[in-house]
């Protein structure tokens, strides 16, 4: 798989000797002298573990910009929800904590082993560890996790999780856990508990990647007697090395260390902290602020640091050697939208393509720190990857006006065109990429209005719902995508299916509609491995390319600032570009 | 805040009612004439004039100022700008002769011709929003005056719940509620004009209050007695004698309130509900400046439009304060 | 004079229906008038994954689709009454006066609402003691010293008080005085009182001054003009043929005089200022109401909106109220009237 870092080899090669040689040093609970000295520089923790450490103790601060959805891992969509519930919360299987390529495999993690399929992958059977218990000591069982599973199913009262299960399972009108007429509510027929020590996964279709799924933070175990449905996130019960201590709705939370947690059972976790402190709706510039003052140590969401304080940093060799700038398997983009004339053409949707003003885009992301120009949707960090770049977008880095001209006279607008572009009103990077495509636009003819929205609603309301986009002539709609996991499933399933259009709202495709790539997806969908899946990824980028549906701005990098406190760090390439939360420690 | 027009104790009006009618041949200086003259010895508050005469001129005159002295105001310069930092190249945010003010970080758009331009999004909606609020004020502070009773109590508690909203939190509100076409305006035209009405429409009791006071008073005034003797009616009253006679605080309190209006929007662009980007306000600058921090590393994205407002605003209450002490005989 | 307290506070309870009233209208015609059903608007809270059947059920079950009155007595049940709500496994109750659940966290908005009280007061408290004292003390000695240095420059820098948008001195002075010097605290920061008096007096000493500065400026003027009419009136001047010293003349009979107009100011910016100091908290990042009510409105979510209007209303119709009623107890003409 290829990645792209920014690390010059020489500083690999020092930091990868400084690693070596920590190891060499033998690990025990109270040395700490590896950790302690080791030298920063920038992107130490990309690809390999900065400071590793075993030194247990301290308290590890965090602060969230805004609030989880939520904390219960059944009803929750945000990628860093996910790192941060693998404190509290064990699922089935889990991304390896390891740095660089390790961590994109899956281990099983609450089960013994990966899943093992049956019936041509119709059928999927785990078996869980033993021993494993939850926080007050009742033994964890598979029908926790049905439970789980069947509490998650239900959107009404849990609205924020993903939908693989209720997609993927053969629910045969099963109506959630918590309107399960059975007096156990354990009715859900596609799940079958045999032994305490055994789930089977009754699918509707073959479904090769369901280890990925059975990542999903839905299959922590949930006891049913302590469910209080919407009210659950209050005190969720943790299988996990921490539980939760305090619980302040909207404001902070904490978590301390699960007395019933057995480090023999959990091979993965290192659990080095004592507690962990969250604070929730900081205001995101202090929170660079404090991780810069050492007032903080970890920004949960990861947004990397606001515009200004790169600028800062990159000025300042003292600061910039405490950041770590890794890929992420994520697109910002343009949908372009065939329902809105004259775009319904597909040569006025290259001119769009073509006259787009790529470095603005990139610009208004942070430049060559933010990512890297794309040429086409899929991220290159997505196996499978290939380089596709049909519109020369590296040669005209500032477009192409000539061959934008020529596809508006194909179209029949030699002249150009109106129409509306959305963006999300409360994203500064989204507004100033809004701007620069806009100017760019310009240029040519083509007269793009800019219309903000609140990005709560954007696809609930707006840019996400058809009918509203058509009538409002939304023809360009700024989107961002990073994958669930990271594969070509993960990535495009939810992007370019066009069966997963709702005319009610909520879409996350806004724009692709083309039932070959329905059909190069539905193919991939059946092959059982993981690696049979892989050359139909790019296919199916080459084909959305052709659409001219998307216009691709980012492959996008995060800038991290690294607090020097922190130990034990680096970033969890499965889970996202994220450190590995439940990895870090704290040096006093 | 509730200080608008800051509402003195006094009375403010002498009625020019008793002014001459032909009949003699003393020249009785009209008050208008008194007050002129105070105001030319004024020097401060004449230097506030002046300035305010000096904005609008830019405001109008903004289109001839940017094609000479500088670049389209939404025109992107990458060139000048670093691509990762986001700052200007040049020294100062990117000051120099061609660029005035320097440029704003990452799109490098040219500073001064935005803050020129925002000065005319500024004034429109400011002047037009006292405009509305001077026409609601006076008609309900006059009918409230004048009437009493039952009328004057439901002007007064309309007030009072107008002066009880959350402002600020309604502005936010409907704009977010109004939909993209209305009135048959569309886009900056629509937006502007919901400003503008949000703005004029809670900010009428400033005036209306003040005005209702002077009315109540001036109504036990003998000229208005006779009036009513000789057969006058109600409106007859209330257009021919009591209004010239308000010509003074309105005009004052018209003047002291349009920085507050100015105030007041550049904090709605600053909350998010300003014009439409790219379009240039001065709030929305400054609010820009905030989102990201730029102002820690470009600090002419801040102190540009910040001056610019702090200029407006200071010139105007300087002329404002300058009209009231020239037009009230008591106060200096 | 109990009967003036009695109609005052009936005519406040009627501003209080009358607001939320509006609030209602505003949320509730506005979307309709620009075409969205009220399927629409339960769209916004529900899953994405929810279909038309699910979002049409939440409708219900919000009541968004039951006509105007029907939803606003239901708001006002609930406040009187307290509701019951279900979880899914079971019902949780929420007891009178109850502000209901947020459509979108199902946080219920009460208990929230109250957290986030203490720092929209401590930041009105703090300043309101800054600007009280220094403005008028300015205000005062600017009357006395007309003319002087002294007078010009405090009137001057008032006058630049008032003319700066304090999401500007803000900025400004986060920037020199948080981060370039470290002298206070930086944005963000709050310490309750009962935790820990010192550090919630430094954390709130930036705002303080920024928000004291603004009114300070005003109230000087205020003052000043006040003063200075106060101090032309015949008597004042009988009190000086009396033989007062200038002092007691000064504060026991100008002063006195010239408060009652700034007292009635004084009240309802009080009561302004705790209703939501929307852009302060802003700017400094204060999680007091103001913020939480701007957040509530980008959300779209009704039953957070209509707490903060109510508890901000009720803020100002008390200040209202109080400063009636002391102006009742010292001008015996207002009770007649």
């Amino acid at each position: 798989m290829r990645r792209r870092t920014a690390v010059p080899a020489v500083a690999v090669g020092v930091t990868l000797g400084m690693v070596l040689a920590a190891c060499g040093g033998g690990s025990d609970e109270g040395g700490d002298n590896q950790s302690g000295k080791a030298e920063a520089k920038q992107n130490a923790a990309v690809g390999q573990i900065f400071k590793p450490s075993t030194k247990k103790g301290g308290t590890i601060r965090y602060a969230n910009a805004d609030d989880f959805d939520s904390v219960d891992p059944g009803d929750t969509y945000y990628g860093y929800a996910w790192d941060f519930a693998r404190y509290y919360c064990r699922s089935l299987t889990m991304f390896d904590t390891k740095p660089g390529d390790e961590g994109n495999k899956i281990v099983p993690d609450l089960a013994e082993s990966l899943g093992t399929p049956s019936d041509g992958g119709k059928t999927w059977t785990y078996k869980l560890r033993s021993g494993v218990k939850f926080e007050d000591g009742t033994p964890i069982t598979s029908k926790d996790v049905k439970y789980a599973v069947e509490r998650s199913l239900d959107k009404s009262v849990l609205k924020n999780g993903p939908t693989y299960f209720n997609d993927l399972l053969d629910l045969q009108g099963y109506p959630g856990a918590f309107k399960d007429p059975s007096p156990d509510k354990l009715g859900l027929k596609a799940i079958e508990t045999p032994d305490d020590q055994t789930i089977v996964f009754h699918l509707k279709e073959a479904f090769g990647g369901f280890d990925y799924i059975a990542m999903l933070p839905a299959t922590c175990p949930v006891p049913r007697d302590k469910d209080t449905g919407s009210k659950y996130k209050e005190h969720v019960v943790s299988s996990g090395p921490y539980m939760f201590d305090t619980y302040e709705a909207g404001k902070s939370f904490s978590l301390k260390r699960n007395p019933n947690w057995d480090p023999a059972t959990d091979p993965h976790r290192a659990a080095l902290p004592d507690r962990i402190e969250m604070q929730l709706h900081v205001n995101a510039n202090d929170i660079d602020n404090r991780l810069m003052s050492g007032d903080l140590d970890v920004d949960v969401q990861s947004i990397g640091v606001q515009a200004a304080t790169q600028a800062q940093i990159l000025n300042d060799p003292n600061l910039a050697k405490n950041t770590d700038n890794p890929t992420l398997a994520r697109t910002w983009f343009a949908a372009i939208n065939p329902d809105v004339a004259p775009l319904d053409n597909i040569d006025c949707r290259k001119a769009v393509l073509y006259a787009a003003d790529h470095d603005g885009y990139l610009r208004a992301f942070g430049g060559s720190v933010g990512g890297e120009l794309p040429t086409s949707l899929l991220p290159p960090s997505i196996p499978g990857w290939q380089d596709i770049d049909l519109y020369n977008f590296k040669e005209h880095k500032t477009g192409d006006p000539e061959a934008a001209k020529q596809s508006l006279q194909a179209c029949g607008q030699p002249n150009g065109f109106s129409t509306n572009l959305a963006y999300r009103s409360d994203r500064p990077t989204e507004k100033a990429a809004a701007e620069a495509l806009q100017a760019s636009l310009a240029k040519v003819g083509i007269k793009a209005t800019l219309k903000g929205y609140p990005s709560g609603d954007y696809f609930a309301l707006y840019a996400g719902k058809p009918s509203y986009a058509k009538s409002n002539n939304l023809g360009i709609m700024l989107h961002g995508w990073g994958a669930d996991w990271p594969d070509g499933y993960g990535f495009l399933s939810q992007l370019v299916d066009s069966r997963t259009i709702r005319e009610s709202g909520g879409n996350y495709n806004l724009t692709v509609k083309d039932p070959e790539i329905d059909k190069l997806l539905d193919e991939a969908r059946t092959k059982t491995s993981i690696e049979a899946q892989q050359p139909f990824w790019a296919q199916i980028d080459k084909k959305v390319m052709e659409d001219a549906t998307i216009l691709p701005g980012v492959w996008a990098k995060v800038l991290l600032y690294r607090p020097t406190r922190l130990t034990n760090v680096y970033v969890n390439e499965g889970l996202g570009g994220y450190y590995d939360f439940v990895q870090l420690g704290v040096q006093e | 805040m509730t200080i608008a027009p800051e509402p003195t104790a006094t009375e403010l009006t002498e009625p020019v009612g008793e002014s001459v009618d032909g009949a003699g041949k003393i020249e009785g200086r009209s008050l208008g004439r008194i007050a002129w003259g105070r105001l030319k010895r004024d020097r401060v508050a004449l230097a506030g004039g002046a300035i305010v005469l000096l904005l609008i001129l830019v405001a109008i005159l903004a289109p001839v100022i940017v094609k000479y002295l500088g670049h389209p105001p939404n025109e992107p310069h990458h060139e000048l700008v670093d691509d990762t930092r986001g700052t200007a190249i040049g020294k100062w945010g990117g000051i120099s002769r061609d660029y005035l003010f320097g440029v704003e970080p990452q799109s490098g758009r040219d500073l001064f011709s935005r803050v020129v331009y925002g000065a005319r999004v500024s004034l429109l909606i400011a002047f037009l929003a006292t405009l509305l609020s001077m026409v609601i004020g006076t008609v309900m502070g006059v009918l409230a005056g004048y009437f009493g009773g039952w009328v004057d109590t439901l002007i007064a508690r309309t007030m009072d719940v107008f002066l009880a909203f959350p402002l600020l939190l309604f502005a936010i509100a409907i704009v977010g509620v109004i939909p993209d076409q209305a009135f048959g305006l569309r886009g900056n035209a629509l937006r502007m004009a919901i400003l503008i009405f949000i703005i004029g429409f809670f900010s009428w009791p400033y005036i209306g209050r003040i005005i209702r006071g002077q009315t109540l008073s001036l109504r036990e005034r003998e000229f208005v007695e006779s009036a009513r003797s000789l057969g006058a009616r109600a409106p007859y009253i209330m257009f021919r004698e009591l209004l010239p006679n308000l010509v003074a605080p309105i005009l004052v309190y018209t003047t002291l309130l349009i920085p507050t209006n100015i105030l007041f929007e550049a904090a709605l662009s600053y909350l998010g509900v300003g014009v439409i980007p790219p379009t240039a306000s001065w709030g929305g600058m400054l609010a820009d400046a905030t989102q990201s921090s730029w102002y820690r590393v470009a600090p002419n994205f801040m102190v540009f439009p910040g001056l610019a407002i702090f200029v407006t605003v200071l010139a105007f209450n300087l002329f404002g304060d300058g009209l009231r002490d020239a037009l009230d005989p008591k106060g200096r | 004079m109990f009967r003036y307290i009695i109609r005052r506070l009936l005519a406040s309870v009627l501003l209080l229906v009358i607001i939320s009233m509006i609030t209602f209208a505003i949320f509730f015609l506005v979307p309709r008038l620009a075409g969205a059903t009220s399927d629409d608007l339960a769209a916004r809270y529900a899953s994405r994954a929810a279909d038309a059947a699910q979002v049409h059920a939440l409708s219900e079950r919000l009541g968004l689709d039951q006509p105007i009155w029907v939803q606003y007595g239901k708001f006002v049940k609930t406040l009187v009454a307290g509701a019951d709500y279900d979880t899914g496994t079971g019902t949780d109750h929420c007891s009178a006066p109850c502000l209901g659940y947020s459509f979108v966290t199902q946080n219920p908005v009460g208990p929230e609402l109250l957290d986030r009280l203490p720092v929209t007061a401590s930041l009105a408290a703090g300043a309101c003691v800054l600007w009280l004292l220094g403005g008028v003390a300015t205000g005062v000695m600017s009357a006395l010293r007309k003319g002087s240095v002294f007078d010009r420059a405090a009137m001057g820098t008032a006058l630049a008080g008032v003319s700066l948008p304090i999401f500007f001195t803000g900025l400004v002075t986060l920037s020199v005085f948080s981060y370039s010097l470290g002298w206070t605290a930086p944005g963000g920061s709050y310490t309750p009182l009962t935790q820990n008096p010192a550090q919630w007096a430094y954390d709130l000493l930036l705002p303080w001054i920024c928000l004291a500065f603004l009114y300070a400026a005003a109230y000087a003027r205020l003052t000043r003009s006040g003063m200075l009419e106060t101090m032309g009136e015949d008597f004042i001047r009988t009190a000086r043929a009396k033989g007062l010293p200038e002092r007691t003349v000064v504060v026991k009979h100008a002063l006195r005089s010239t408060l009652t107009p700034i007292t009635t100011i004084f009240g309802l910016d009080l009561g302004l200022l705790l209703g939501g100091a929307v852009l302060t908290e802003s700017t400094f990042s204060l999680p007091g109401i103001g913020k939480y009510a701007v957040d509530a409105i980008n959300a779209h979510d009704l039953p957070k909106i209509l707490g903060v209007v109510l508890v901000a209303t009720i803020f100002i119709i008390l200040a209202n109220l109080i400063v009636d009623v002391l102006y009742a107890v010292i001008d015996p003409r207002v009770r007649l009237s």
